[in-house]
């Protein structure tokens, strides 16, 4: 009997043969991904119901020397979907079973979940208890995995945007097989008080080992919540030409630096707003191997009201007309600016390429910005995300960058940048048709070409997609790297969670 | 996704449709989420890209279809909550059709299937007929144990008492002079299991100035047929609605009122079921176009001034057919709020109650699974009235919750100087002061506005 098989037995004695699959269905779709390098097919897929359950699979892991890749809800498109990072891992889904809210305290503000749960389900639940908790929400899919989302760092957009800085005690099972509590929850006691309520308890803060890592499956993670506020009036500024970024940046910057705007700015370009709405209309005339013209990029402007680049934001507050004087304020704010053009709240509304942002300031799941993956055909998109200072040159500098690379290649321009008081994250979208060689390989080459030239300025990433994990490892000081291996030799000396997940292991 | 048919393939009927169907298909999975069969076996085959594929594969090969294709098909519940969240739009309620027709012309089911199906497809649209099955149903639920498993879901599902009366060809009057003249899809199966519903739409219609019309010869919508796959009976009933308020009104309608939206979703979709028969292409395009929900024909006219009745805390469940294929979400919980209900929100809206027209009939096991984790879901709300827009709805939740469900018709009606649900006439319900209706724009006021219910904090 091979490894696998006497793993997979193992397994099935402990959570049931009906919680494995390795039907051709599930190998061929978990296997599939949306980037340029190709699909990864698992050599199956478990679906644990518990913590001790999980611990169960990564024990027999350790014995029969199997490779795992833990997925929460596998909606982390862009970056990799549910695919693992090397063919051949087994998947340990934890979606189907482990989707427990097993807590939701109204009186502190927070909830405690299980891997599965998505932003739906929690939001659901919030309105269930009467709506008077709001979490933070991705302007990705509603099924997204709020747990996975802050694991691998990602953010929204209200007041408690960073997902892994709100998010607060864990429960993880090592590589090695035993079970950690992070934080308050360290404590060797069965009536654990400030588990999910004290970030800073004795000892080292562990919990930033499990983000973007392979070191344990986090099975358990208190998430903390906003009071929902009685109103939320978000607002949009609009701007004719690509060379406005800079201007916007340095409009942004001091209303965050004061926090006077409770929320991230949202400063999306023309095609990243109105790619929601439409397909790119040139595409099949060039075949794909040109960028839409600005001729095209000009009628989008029209069609949908909208410039070269939209700002948007929010404010928080008791009522709509409470709120009136902090509009007034940012709207005298972006007045120095002849080019700003104000779009209201209500206006906004309206307009269908605004709608994820007005629902994502507000904390409501909504799958309306999926809606921009289908610029082209063919499936394929990777995303690229580079971090900036909140500086307009250097803003400009990194559109220069990135502009020429995905015309070089012959890609559409698409770019959202979430703004905070002294840092920005972009986040470009490829969007390429995976069925096409050509513009598979124009996509690799494209985001290869921009990681490299943004390395020539100091800029880092701060997630990438699943094919290019190994290729940024190499990137880092070597200390840094060999501080990764050390950890992972500690807690998982198998090396059964994930290899090469994060370049690491 | 790239597909291989022949030439010949693409002439025949539906292949061209659906090769352009399955190129926008990419595989992302987003789809997947949201199906409720997917959710609950996490069977790739379960769940619409799975689907999506084994229609492709079914079709390319031609022939007769693999018996777990037919399974897996049969399996779908035409929920179409998929289509909500594909990033790349794309038509799987037109392509699930697709592959439902080629499974009825090219395979060949177990005899006793075989008849069961046509009994369904030619009992259901007959009110009469519907009647007097529910009538044997009653003796049937004696002999329970004794029939056939097939049998046995569908007495189950039977409603034991029919109300209200099947309409005949009639105009009935506006109240107060006609601002409208409105024909009403009269349904079939709906009124032979509640012609409450019929009854409480005409008043609520007549009470808002709007002449009703029921048409001679107009019947069931078509979508029962379509579903199991009979394309040429589904287009025959289409037909018929058409040619019977063509004639009945002259072509003088604001709008054709329906109040089971599964069959709302039908009739708006009319232009395409036609799309190949040229004589009668326009007017099914011009039937589809002026169909509305009873709930956005009553947005669109204005609800009256509701009488004031106690704020009942109303559950609203969407139906999928009015969440997911007509969209209409806001008006039915805007309406209720106006009449002067307290209205919430049900967890997993996105998730089928498991009625989808036949399904809990022919599925009865995976829509007993879907049945009981809605009732679940709207018992967690602690609802006073449990309220939706579809009859399969109320039924199947009716017997998974143990409790009335009321149509969203028979609340605005009640609400506006009706007459109270005779659903809810057993029903203790909890006393409730009643709301102070407030007008949209708020009066200007020196006062300041008292502490928002979010508490102090804001």
């Amino acid at each position: 009997m091979s490894a696998l098989e006497s793993f997979l037995t193992e397994v099935a004695g402990e959570i049931g043969a009906d919680e494995i699959s390795r039907s051709d269905e599930s190998i061929e779709r978990y296997g599939e991904n949306t980037l340029p390098g190709g699909d990864k097919p698992p050599a199956a897929i478990v679906y644990p119901g518990s913590t001790s359950e999980v611990q169960a699979i990564v024990r027999a892991a350790n014995i029969h020397k199997i490779a795992l890749y833990p997925n929460s809800t596998g909606a982390n498109i862009g970056l990799g979907t549910r695919c693992a990072t090397h063919a051949g891992q087994v998947v340990v889904d934890m979606g189907k079973r482990m989707n427990r809210i097993l807590e939701v305290d109204e009186k502190l503000g927070y909830a405690v979940v299980e891997p599965g749960v998505t932003y739906q389900m929690l939001y659901d639940e919030l309105v269930r208890l009467g709506d008077t908790l709001m979490m933070d929400v991705t302007s990705g899919p509603p099924h997204g995995g709020v747990l996975g989302n802050a694991l691998d760092k990602g953010a929204g957009y209200t007041p408690y945007f960073d997902h892994f800085g709100f998010s607060c005690g864990m429960e993880v099972v090592l590589g090695n097989g035993e079970i950690l509590r992070t934080g308050d929850g360290s404590l060797d006691v069965d009536n654990l008080a400030n588990w999910h309520t004290s970030k800073y308890s004795l000892g080292p803060i562990l919990d930033g080992l499990f983000t973007q890592s392979n070191y344990g499956i986090v099975t358990r993670m208190g998430m903390w919540l906003l009071p929902r506020p009685p109103a939320v009036r978000t607002f949009h500024f609009t701007f004719p030409d690509d060379d406005d970024l800079g201007e916007i940046i340095e409009l942004c910057r001091p209303l965050k630096m004061s926090n006077f705007v409770p929320s991230l700015f949202r400063v999306s370009n023309d095609l990243y707003l109105c790619g929601t709405e439409v397909q790119n209309p040139e595409y099949e005339a060039s075949g794909g191997k040109m960028s839409i013209s600005d001729e095209g990029r000009k009628a989008l402007h029209m069609a949908h009201g909208l410039g070269s680049w939209t700002v948007s934001g929010a404010f928080y507050g008791p009522s709509m007309e409470a709120l009136e004087p902090q509009i007034q304020r940012v709207v005298s704010h972006f007045g120095q600016s002849d080019k700003a053009r104000y779009v209201p709240h209500e206006r906004a509304q309206e307009m269908a390429p605004l709608e994820t942002a007005t629902k994502a300031f507000s904390g409501i799941p909504w799958s309306g910005e999926l809606g921009l993956l289908k610029w082209r055909p063919g499936g394929g998109n990777s995303w690229f995300l580079p971090g900036m200072t909140m500086d307009g040159a250097v803003a400009n500098e990194l559109q220069s960058i990135c502009r020429g690379s995905f015309e070089k290649h012959g890609f559409d321009y698409m770019v959202m940048n979430v703004c905070g008081p002294r840092f920005a994250r972009g986040l470009n979208v490829l969007v390429f048709n995976r069925e096409d060689d050509d513009e598979c390989q124009r996509a690799d080459a494209c985001y290869r070409e921009m990681s490299e030239a943004v390395i020539q300025r100091g800029i880092f990433v701060g997630r990438a997609p699943i094919d290019y994990h190994g290729y940024h490892m190499d990137q880092v000081m070597p200390a840094f790297r060999d501080s990764c291996n050390a950890v992972k030799s500690a807690l998982d000396p198998q090396g059964v969670i994930a290899p090469g997940r994060y370049g690491i292991g | 996704m790239k597909t291989a048919f022949t030439d010949q393939q693409l002439a025949r009927p539906g292949y061209t449709e659906a090769a352009k169907i399955l190129k926008d298909c990419v595989h992302y999975g987003f789809c997947t989420a949201g199906c409720p069969t997917y959710v609950l076996t996490r069977d790739e085959n379960d769940g619409p890209r799975g689907r999506i594929d084994l229609i492709k594969a079914m079709l390319e090969k031609g022939g007769t279809p693999e018996p777990e294709t037919v399974r897996y098909l049969d399996r779908c519940l035409s929920c179409q909550s998929c289509m909500t969240t594909c990033a790349v739009n794309v038509d799987y309620m037109h392509l699930i059709d697709i592959g439902r027709v080629y499974i009825d012309t090219h395979f060949s089911r177990p005899w006793r299937e075989r008849v069961f199906r046509s009994a369904l497809a030619n009992i259901l649209p007959r009110p009469r007929l519907m009647r007097l099955a529910m009538r044997l149903g009653a003796i049937g639920r004696m002999t329970h144990p004794l029939l056939p498993a097939s049998l046995r879901s569908m007495v189950a599902m039977l409603p034991r008492v029919d109300r209200g009366e099947i309409l005949r060809p009639q105009v009935y009057p506006a109240e107060g002079g006609a601002r409208y003249r409105v024909a009403l899809l009269q349904g079939c199966a709906q009124q032979a299991i509640n012609g409450d519903i019929n009854a409480a739409t005409i008043r609520l219609l007549q009470r808002h100035r709007c002449e009703v019309v029921i048409a001679e010869g107009a019947g069931c919508c078509g979508a029962l047929p379509l579903h199991m796959g009979r394309m040429k009976q589904a287009r025959a009933n289409a037909r018929a609605n058409i040619a019977a308020w063509k004639s009945a009104t002259e072509d003088q309608l604001d709008a054709i009122v329906v109040n089971a939206s599964g069959c709302g979703t039908t009739l708006k979709d009319y232009g395409h079921l036609l799309a190949d028969e040229s004589d009668c292409q326009g007017s099914a395009a011009r039937i589809a176009g002026i169909t509305h929900d009873i709930a956005e024909w009553i947005s669109r006219i204005g609800l009256n001034e509701p009488i004031g009745l106690p704020e009942f805390k109303v559950a609203y469940h969407d139906p999928c057919s009015m969440r997911n294929s007509q969209k209409v979400t806001g008006e039915p919980r805007d309406l209720l709020h106006r009449a002067g209900f307290a209205v919430h929100d049900i967890p997993e809206a996105h998730f089928c109650c498991g009625s989808a027209g036949t399904y809990n009939i022919l599925q009865p096991e995976m829509a007993g699974q879907l049945g009981a984790r809605k009732a679940k879901a709207i018992a967690s709300v602690g609802p006073d009235i449990v309220v939706t827009g579809n009859i399969g709805c109320m039924v199947q939740i009716e017997h998974h919750l143990g409790a009335p469900v009321v149509h969203t018709v028979e609340m605005l009606d009640w609400a506006t100087g009706g007459p109270k649900p005779a659903a809810l006439s057993g029903e203790c319900l909890k006393e409730r002061s009643t709301r102070q209706i407030t007008p949209d724009v708020p009066a200007p006021s020196d006062t300041p506005p008292p502490p928002p219910s979010g508490g102090a904090v804001w």
